[in-house]
């Protein structure tokens, strides 16, 4: 019995004809492949081709009787005409200013350090991702005391070490400050994640590279400049331009500590959106800004693609 | 050394070495001192936890007394563990494990099943697709949010478990991510199935999947800690404690007058703790989970 029933189902699929198997796995197929297609299409592609669309009506947030009315241009022109936009243009620019250096140069620092065959460096390597599972909101929290003015611990800390000589800051509250406070907190954040990619990179390194220089009478200083640089290119270039990204879109931590302030120091174009989509309720005119955010993205990824295929020939 | 007119290979590599010995203790000062910075604002959360004074807590803040609650207690905790009412962050933190559970549940399924036809099927038009997820890729939650809460709230979704899960279900990087492992795995495992009369959907379950577990184990990781991060999206659409996920419910401890640091520090503990767990027990696993995020776009 159990010899023979195997067999049933074999000459079944054999006698079959062949077109109609193929039909038969068509449908399969396209059964796959459409929840993913569909739910892309729907909460992805919709939605971005709607915002070029809602970007250029007066489309309020809630609906009114009055009907919504195509206007062309006028939302982009009324954000390129607002002091508010280009302020919190400059404010990412400027983020992204500090945190490049900070973030990157301490996570390239912290992989080279990593990279030595030290004692414990895979718990240390595991210690320094920490702070990149832990939640904004949460980090928000935990640096929200540490910036207290004037005894919180940060403030305390670079009293002790310059001997009180350095006046207490106020992290959050001085315009002068704050941005580079969002810096600090978000450099501290995410840049055990740079860390890590950056470790593979060096790991990517055939040791061989390594081997043949010192044979050369490379020292130390000579095999990181023509050995370790140009093999990470492709890192670096990835490592920025994720950062670029990731500082174009800065929201949380500024809507949760600063919303924006103090005197619109903190603003940046994501808050600028949410607020004018939400708080004065105007959605079109907060569309056509996220219009532009894609453009600023888009523009990003392809000066990306260009470095990496340079570098690949 | 220095009578020693022609240096022989022998002293040369003597000299590399201590040079070698004593920049040993600088890069392990260097580590400690970074680990320092990592570890002793994470350990202030958990001991600002254990204290119930508030304006203690920020006294202490200033000093080493940060490092030590000489009277640790847990009232903290039970002060923010509602269920319902004022500080229900026992809810906001179910709230928030059910929308990780279901959006990592579904994601794998869905993305998976696309990676794969789109890395072994035969439907004509999958190199388009592909090329169009990956396009897709480059388009930021940010950008789509505006029109999206507008769609949302035509369909009556707001303040749902629903539309803080199905919108992120499909994702471009995640199916990218499955048809790239799919992709290098052997011919000859597909076409024996497929001799043997396997059907796609059975190739892709019983053979492919099994043998997919560091692309699962990635793809779970990165879409857990996005899931379980995501603050833009839920504050648009939430507006009752319904279903409203614990990042909302901290945040709003930021929005009084004089900030209860006591209850949010406790807040932000029990926030840690199921990713914390995770990360101890599959630490190698995240690591290459971030690694396998960094395709080139």
């Amino acid at each position: 019995m159990t010899l023979q029933q195997p067999a049933l189902p074999a000459t079944a699929v054999a006698t079959r004809p062949a077109r109609l198997r193929d039909r038969g796995r068509l449908f399969q197929e396209v059964g796959m492949l459409a929840p993913a297609v569909a739910l892309l299409t729907i909460f992805l592609v919709v939605p971005f081709l709607l915002s070029f669309w809602t970007a250029m009506t007066n489309q309020p947030l809630v609906p009114r009787p009055t009907p919504v009315r195509f206007i062309g241009f006028t939302n982009f022109l009324r954000i390129f005409k607002d002091d508010l936009f280009w302020t919190s243009l400059w404010n990412v620019s400027r983020f992204t200013f500090w945190i490049l250096p900070v973030q990157c140069g301490l996570a390239f620092a912290t992989a080279l350090l990593l990279h030595q065959k030290l004692p414990f460096r895979n718990f240390f390597r595991g210690v320094f991702f920490l702070p990149a599972i832990t939640s904004m909101v949460v980090v928000c929290v935990i640096w929200g005391t540490l910036f207290q003015y004037p005894t919180g611990p940060l403030n305390q800390v670079i009293g002790f070490l310059s001997g009180g000589r350095i006046e207490p800051i106020d992290w959050l509250g001085d315009p002068n400050w704050a941005m580079f406070s969002i810096v600090l907190l978000s450099a501290w954040q995410a840049y055990g994640f740079q860390m890590i990619i950056y470790l593979a990179g060096l790991q990517g390194i055939p040791d061989e590279l390594y081997d043949a220089a010192r044979i050369d009478g490379a020292n130390a200083l000579q095999r990181f400049w023509h050995v370790t640089m140009p093999g990470l290119r492709p890192t670096h270039v990835f490592v920025l331009v994720i950062t670029t990204i990731q500082a174009f879109k800065l929201y949380t931590q500024v809507a949760i500590l600063t919303q924006g302030g103090p005197r619109s120091s903190t603003e940046t174009v994501v808050h600028y959106m949410v607020r004018a989509g939400f708080e004065e309720q105007k959605l079109g005119y907060a569309s056509a800004v996220s219009v532009i955010l894609f453009l600023i993205v888009l523009v990003i990824a392809l000066v990306q693609r260009q470095l990496l295929r340079r570098f690949d020939v | 050394m220095s009578d020693l007119a022609i240096p022989t290979l022998q002293t040369e590599a003597k000299r590399e070495r201590s040079a070698i010995g004593s920049l040993r203790v600088v890069q392990t000062g260097c580590i400690l001192a970074i680990a320092l910075v990592i570890v002793s604002p994470l350990f202030m959360l958990l001991i600002a936890s254990l204290k119930d004074d508030r304006f203690q807590i920020l006294a202490d803040m200033g000093s080493f007394r940060a490092f030590w609650a000489p009277n640790p207690t847990l009232s903290n905790f039970a002060e923010v563990s509602n269920f319902s009412g004022e500080l229900a962050f026992g809810r906001y933190l179910l709230n928030s494990l059910f929308i990780l559970a279901s959006t990592v549940g579904a994601g794998l399924i869905v993305n998976s099943m696309a990676g794969f036809v789109l890395a072994w099927g035969s439907l004509r038009g999958r190199a388009l697709i592909l090329s169009l997820v990956i396009a897709l890729y480059v388009i930021p939650q940010e950008s789509i949010i505006m029109p999206l809460v507008i769609m949302v709230s035509r369909a009556g979704m707001t303040d749902t478990f629903a539309v803080q899960i199905v919108p992120w279900v499909a994702s471009p990087l995640y199916i990218f991510l499955f048809y790239q492992f799919f992709a290098q795995l052997p011919k000859e495992l597909f076409e024996a199935a497929e001799m043997d009369g396997a059907s796609v959907f059975r190739i892709y379950r019983s053979i492919f999947l099994p043998l997919s577990l560091p692309a699962l184990a990635t793809v779970s990781i990165l879409m857990g800690i996005e899931t379980w991060n995501q603050y833009l999206w839920p504050i648009l659409v939430t507006q009752t404690d319904y279903a409203r996920p614990i990042t909302v419910g901290i945040a709003t401890f930021f929005g009084q007058d004089s900030i209860y640091w006591d209850r949010a520090m406790a807040a932000s503990v029990l926030m840690m703790i199921p990713i914390l767990v995770l990360y101890l027990a599959f630490q190698r696993w995240f690591v290459s989970s971030f690694i396998g995020s960094a395709v080139k776009g």
